[in-house]
């Protein structure tokens, strides 16, 4: 009997989805603070997407996981899914996504506590976010079972590229009213 | 113009944009929360501190001269 195919058809889309969402979210935080499109969109508004691209790739991970769960193929237990390196189904490539979705929901989660855990806490928190994309993509590449194929290459390529882009211009700006001074003379 | 600066305190986070685009009307505290030097400006880099502040705890009136 030929097993049903749909459960992993969806883990393997939902992984890749919440990786596509992680990586806007990633972008939405760059520009929150470069800023590139000035005042004509407000901070608060990138911010507010930011949450949301965030708290969309957790709900991914989630289907993700109960997905492989479900599905008959690699025969995922509940720990493999917590524990990294419980997974019988490439053992160390999975761990790097679990660590990765670990990670990635306690810095979702600091923001809500981040006057708990002080601004400059949460900031040093929230540079592990280059760990959690530089580990799903590793995770993605290593574990997933599209990667040879030429679209998911340029998939993770892409991410990448536009990740370091934005980082480079992040890196770059310096917060400036020169243009009003200018003009205002 | 003259702009009107409020800050809620509440919505503010210690994200320090505002202070380091307008360091002459914004100032950090000692937990890194936003305080006014002044309350009204003529100063139109308000107007960019409000629109860069993550939480959007700034509004800025503009107040008739």
């Amino acid at each position: 009997m030929k097993t049903d195919p749909t459960f992993w058809l969806l883990a393997r889309a939902s992984g890749l989805t919440a990786y596509l969402l992680l990586t806007l979210s990633v972008l939405a935080g760059l520009i929150l603070k470069s800023r590139p499109f000035g005042r004509a969109v407000k901070a608060a508004s990138v911010m507010d997407l930011h949450r949301l691209l965030s708290m969309l790739g957790l709900a991914s991970l989630g289907v993700h996981g109960t997905m492989l769960l479900l599905d008959r193929t690699v025969h995922m237990p509940v720990s493999g899914l917590f524990v990294p390196g419980a997974s019988p189904y490439r053992p160390v490539s999975v761990a790097l996504g679990v660590i990765a979705a670990e990670l990635m929901a306690l810095v979702v989660v600091s923001f809500s506590v981040r006057k708990l855990i002080g601004q400059k806490r949460w900031r040093l928190l929230h540079w592990t976010t280059y760990a959690i994309f530089g580990l799903a993509t590793a995770h993605g590449l290593l574990a997933g079972s599209d990667s040879a194929q030429p679209w998911a290459r340029d998939l993770y390529l892409g991410a990448v590229a536009a990740i370091v882009f934005a980082t480079a211009w992040r890196a770059s700006y310096k917060p400036s009213r020169s243009a009003h001074k200018a003009r205002v003379g | 113009m003259t702009y009107r600066i409020v800050i809620d305190g509440l919505a503010c986070s210690g994200f320090g944009d505002c202070a380091d685009l307008a360091p002459d009307i914004f100032e950090l505290d000692s937990h890194g929360k936003a305080l006014l030097r002044v309350g009204t400006s003529t100063d139109p880099a308000v107007l960019d501190a409000a629109s860069a502040c993550p939480m959007g705890a700034i509004t800025v009136e503009e107040v008739p001269d």
